[in-house]
């Protein structure tokens, strides 16, 4: 529509400015850290080339291979944990029982809140001596249950876990939500004079329909999983003994409390190469099954 | 069509109710005994407050340098917001409104943002704020909250502004009018249906962003509220009751934030996650 010559001018000035901040803050770094992460750098003194060094030393600590498995448990629990429940309770709001506007407001509630504040309440429920969970289980008599939730080896990741439940299901709720009301109505009609109903209409229609969304969902939610780092880094701070830390924690501590930048840039790279890797496979079997 | 057995209805009400009370409990709770004295508290955590203690909130609300946290939340949040939305719409226009050589590949360069962790351009980031010495100042924060924010606001406002007709400018360009002035008076008037949602989506995520700030601010002046009240709890370990009522002080406004504009509020975050 406009190809005169003079537009040439205004579309430079139109998209420098944004393209300037947004290519030096959010894209060139990623090449720095590359570059960083073949140096050896503690942020005052000279920068020396050690190329793979910082990679190799970072696959044989074991520290950071338990950040992975805290990884994958985080991962597992979106995908086990916080997608079917979402997916249950959106085919529950969309039967249009009353009230159903009320549960969504509350479900989705706790994906606005911020991750530091979701963190620090979830911090005093967890509370050995004052917190809720434990006075809970006090109130009905169930002193035996009580847990150090976050300060036990054997607690403290299922403790982050169900936080993390709690912080974004909603979000895949309403996701779902939206899924299921595109659903046109017909498909449910032929269903039913098919005879299909409740559960397995459920299983052999809805869920075949929403495969597309379900794909978004799981690959959202694996992404989401490598970038975990505020909820655990208020809740324990990676402890107790680096018992919950995750890729990101372990590179954060690297690099702004060991002054280690090279060698936590490494880990920036390889929770980008993971987390590529991850959902690219995932990406190819969702396809297969298309096929 | 959904024929409901009246057992179905109880079992579906039941979860429903359940997962309500998860969601609201731990808010609740916390609410309640921020109004307790801490020997209350300490005595019984699982009880109502026999008196309402406002005073925990004076308290805490000095104590936690709450208003300074605040309007540096404020202040940050809005002046990234307000960048990144005029520079994203002005991107966006004419990403959206002109045909150019790079347009698919300046198109598909933004896009690529919603798939960048923040924590792979962290260290980077960092080092050159320190070395353009802007470390520990109000533009540390603004300028990644922007760049971050870009790549969400232009594909929100493109496929706005793109679905207008073609002869959208044509008045205009009758009228002698130049591109900057048709983007100023013809297509950002009627973009703002998605104008509000990219303005909601960025005000909740600089408010509630934590990472950079932990990274880029040290003085306690500067600090965001995710910030302050992270540090708040974890220096403030002697009364639980002032911990909870700083953070009711802080969940309150975002609370009625989200009950306001929650429509938008869903469908924007909805959008922002299926197409990041």
């Amino acid at each position: 529509m406009h190809t005169l010559k003079q537009n040439k001018l205004a579309i430079f000035i139109g998209l420098f400015p944004a393209l300037v901040i947004y290519l030096g803050i959010a894209i060139i770094p990623i090449g720095i850290s590359l570059y960083y992460s073949v140096m050896d750098w503690n942020g005052i003194g000279k920068m020396s080339f050690v190329g793979l060094d910082n990679y190799s030393r970072i696959l044989t600590d074991d520290t950071f291979w338990l950040s992975v498995q805290n990884n994958i448990v985080i991962m597992l629990t979106g995908l086990v944990g916080q997608l079917p429940l979402g997916l249950i309770m959106a085919m529950l709001l969309n039967k249009g029982l009353k009230g159903s506007g009320f549960f969504r407001t509350v479900g989705f509630m706790p994906v606005v809140i911020s991750s530091v504040m979701v963190s620090l309440i979830w911090g005093m429920i967890y509370n050995t001596e004052y917190g809720m969970l434990n006075s809970m289980l006090a109130f009905f008599g169930l002193e035996s249950w009580q847990q150090n939730w976050l300060g036990d080896m054997k607690w403290s990741m299922l403790s982050i876990s169900v936080a993390y439940i709690w912080q974004n299901c909603g979000l895949y709720m309403v996701i779902f939500l939206a899924a299921l009301q595109n659903i046109p109505d017909e498909v449910n009609e032929a269903a039913e004079l098919d005879g299909a109903t409740g559960f397995r209409r459920t299983l052999h229609i809805t869920i075949p329909m929403l495969r597309s969304t379900i794909m978004v969902a799981v690959v959202y939610s694996i992404s989401n999983s490598f970038r975990v780092f505020d909820l655990i880094q208020v809740l324990t701070g990676g402890g107790p003994a680096h018992q919950t830390e995750v890729m990101t924690l372990y590179m954060y501590n690297s690099a702004f409390m060991n002054l280690r930048y090279g060698y936590g840039s490494a880990v920036s790279i390889l929770i980008l190469v993971f987390s590529l890797v991850v959902i690219s496979i995932v990406n190819r079997i969702g396809r297969e099954k298309d096929a | 069509m959904n024929k409901k057995t009246p057992l179905f209805k109880v079992m579906a009400y039941t979860f429903l109710s359940l997962f309500a009370i998860m969601n609201i409990i731990p808010i609740f709770w916390m609410i309640v005994n921020s109004f307790k004295e801490e020997q209350e508290y300490a005595a019984n955590p699982f009880s109502f407050p026999t008196t309402l203690h406002f005073s925990n909130y004076t308290k805490a609300w000095e104590i936690a340098n709450m208003n300074i946290y605040f309007l540096n939340s404020l202040l940050i949040t809005f002046v990234s917001l307000i960048v990144t939305v005029l520079l994203g719409s002005l991107a966006a226009y004419f990403l959206a409104r002109f045909t150019f050589k790079l347009r698919g590949f300046t198109y598909a360069l933004f896009l690529l943002g919603m798939l960048v962790p923040i924590h792979a351009t962290l260290i980077p980031i960092f080092l050159i704020m320190q070395k353009l010495s802007l470390i520990d100042t109000y533009f540390s924060l603004i300028l990644p909250y922007t760049a971050f924010h870009l790549s969400l606001t232009v594909f929100i406002l493109e496929g706005f502004m793109r679905g207008f007709p073609k002869d959208l400018e044509e008045s205009g360009i009758m009228d002698g009018a130049g591109v900057f002035r048709i983007f100023w008076s013809i297509i950002l008037p009627i973009t703002r249906p998605a104008m509000a949602t990219v303005v909601i989506l960025n005000f909740i995520y600089n408010w509630n962003e934590y990472l950079f700030a932990l990274v880029l601010i040290t003085s306690n002046s500067l600090k965001t509220l995710p910030l302050g009240l992270a540090n708040f709890v974890g220096v403030e370990t002697a009364s639980y009751t002032l911990q909870m009522s700083a953070l009711t002080i802080a969940l309150v406004p975002i609370l009625i934030f989200y009950l306001l504009l929650q429509k938008q509020l869903v469908t924007g975050m909805t959008a922002g996650a299926v197409k990041g």
